[in-house]
């Protein structure tokens, strides 16, 4: 039923939108949401940060564009993959990498990504090295070019809703609660049957195939990439979306989006100190709305409805 | 007394622990303990603070891996096993300090304690095939059948974190059952319980054994474990110092001078 009117919603959106400018930047949060939303499912619900996110945005972004730009073949081609090889690589660096915990955690992640940024710069015969890659063709299915007007607008956000469905559905899953429990008392998971370390590889390869998916779109919307859109600061970008908007929230991953998207654009001022305004963001809502900002309000709603009902039975009676 | 009367087939180990020894960086934690725990008896642990009763518990469980000795459940040697490789054979935990899950409600809480009864994975999680379905309306219905068990039915959609602590362990004791153990091992579970929490807790102990499940408790509280235990086993300074009834164990000398306390 929301996924209808959301759909809805979209659809009058696009349709209401003629602004070229404004489409793109619409189409751009569909993007960031997909990849706070594999984010979230990695750290709302898993609890298990990473500092590197970017590398597989990136990873998703360059496969596709060398696979069709150097090699011409089709861009579905390259989503597949893009979708392949990244969930190859997060494996293989969650196996080891999953063993650590909290700081050393991030530290880790943070390594990894900026290997791959250095690997974008510098494997130039493949990736174009700093100056990028130009001319990633755009997307057409069949008979339908989806680069002109709004098609690359539902396309991205037709692919958000599909996203946010498959995180519900495991969200509110088996696996969807191992993952809280696991994120709750590590101990009391494994206690409970939970392959807490197999568990984490998983949802860890989940959520970079979600970046590596937000990657493709990205390739083929702007059609050029370069390593500084996969840098660092990408990383803790996505990250801030998913703080702001709320972690374990996956309608909030969208309103951290969205507000990340919207605010650089109409606040022109701080493009230079864009990590400066990202870092006060985060304190701000860390001190204040530690749930993050779609969590903080309906706790703040909540508290002002209904006060807490008390149960009124006892065990054993 | 007893609800479980000798039967005329001999009852077999389900528990059986055979010369343990586990020491941490030099202090010898637990040295060369040996004991069995009947299939349909409660068994209890008791002995002075430091005397190995956790250790023991974590050794069982699969958190370490004793040094020496052999751990056999349902005949089978389960030293080295993983955590959640032992829970998927029946056994069971509930934590001293009660370690629920404070994000989710009551009943999600059961709901996990079920994980290795069901076996919906990613793909069934996104593709929600019927059977996922199934399984899940299952999971809700046995996990409500437990809460009515312990009595917690009416507050099943409240954050776990909300109940009074009490309570809190009677969750932790249906979430542990929602894993149908065989073997079911409960650490301290007596701690922070009121007069009359302490009391339901005799009741529900007694309830659950007579469902088949067999019991194994660390415990502080006396006057619990000498009435509702079948046998206890005195632990002091990481050896055995004595084991039996509780009859035997309240006359046994050596328990007196080191634990009991003389009149």
């Amino acid at each position: 039923m929301k996924y209808a009117l959301f759909s809805l919603f979209i659809a009058v959106t696009g349709w209401w939108v003629s602004n070229p400018y404004y489409l793109q930047l619409l189409t751009f949060i569909g993007i960031y949401t997909i990849l706070a939303l594999g984010l979230n499912m990695l750290m709302g619900y898993a609890g298990q940060i990473s500092l590197g996110h970017a590398a597989f945005y990136g990873l998703g972004a360059y496969t596709s564009a060398v696979v069709t730009v150097h090699w011409n073949y089709s861009p579905w081609l390259g989503l597949l993959l893009a979708l392949v090889l990244t969930a190859v690589v997060a494996f293989l660096i969650a196996l080891p990498m999953l063993k650590l915990t909290g700081y050393y955690l991030g530290m880790g992640t943070l390594g990894f990504g900026m290997i791959f940024y250095v690997l974008f710069r510098e494997w130039r015969t493949l990736t174009g090295g700093a100056s990028g890659l130009v001319g990633i063709p755009s997307l057409s299915l069949g008979s339908l070019t989806l680069d002109t007007g709004n098609g690359y607008f539902y396309l991205v956000w037709g692919t958000v809703v599909v996203c946010f469905v498959i995180c519900e559905r495991i969200v509110n899953s088996r696996v969807g609660r191992a993952l809280r429990a696991i994120h709750d008392s590590e101990r009391a998971a494994a206690a409970m049957g939970v392959d807490t370390s197999r568990l984490k590889v998983w949802v860890f390869v989940l959520s970079a195939v979600f970046a590596a998916l937000a990657g493709f779109l990205y390739a083929h919307l702007v059609t050029f990439i370069s390593p500084d859109s996969f840098d660092f600061i990408v990383s803790i970008r996505i990250v801030t979306m998913v703080v702001i908007g709320g972690m374990a929230s996956i309608w909030g991953s969208l309103l951290g989006a969205s507000l990340l998207t919207f605010l650089p654009d109409w606040l022109h001022v701080f493009s230079d100190y864009e990590m400066l305004v990202y870092g006060l963001i985060l304190m701000v809502v860390m001190i204040f709305l530690p749930q993050g900002f779609a969590r903080g309000m309906l706790d703040l709603y909540e508290r002002s409805r209904a006060k807490y009902k008390r149960p009124t039975t006892s065990p054993q009676g | 007394m007893n609800a479980l009367e000798p039967s005329t087939s001999v009852p077999q180990p389900l528990l059986k622990v055979e010369a343990v020894s586990k020491s941490f960086g030099g202090i010898q934690a637990l040295y060369n303990v040996s004991f069995e725990v009947t299939s349909g008896q409660i068994y209890a642990v008791i002995g002075p603070n430091g005397a190995g009763k956790t250790t023991l518990f974590n050794i069982i469980t699969g958190i370490y891996t004793p040094e020496e000795g052999g751990i056999f459940y349902d005949r089978q040697g389960i030293r080295g096993k993983k955590v959640y490789q032992l829970v998927r054979r029946g056994i069971a935990r509930t934590f001293q300090n009660v370690e629920l899950f404070d994000s989710m409600t009551v009943l999600e809480n059961v709901l996990v304690g079920q994980h290795v009864r069901t076996r919906c994975g990613f793909w069934g999680a996104i593709c929600h095939w019927p059977w996922v379905k199934k399984e899940e309306k299952e999971a809700h219905r046995r996990a409500m059948e437990l809460l009515q068990f312990v009595g917690l039915e009416g507050v099943a959609q409240n954050r776990s974190s909300d109940l009074p602590f009490g309570w809190q362990r009677f969750l932790e004791i249906a979430r542990a059952l929602a894993a149908e153990p065989r073997l079911l091992l409960l650490d301290e579970p007596a701690s922070g319980l009121n007069a009359v929490e302490t009391e339901q807790l005799a009741t529900l102990l007694q309830q659950i054994r007579e469902r088949g499940v067999t019991l194994l408790l660390v415990e502080h509280d006396m006057s619990l474990t000498m009435s509702i235990s079948d046998r206890i086993l005195v632990l002091n300074q990481g050896k055995k110092l004595a084991e039996g009834t509780p009859r035997e164990i309240q006359a046994d000398e050596a328990v007196i001078d080191a634990y009991l306390g003389r009149e």
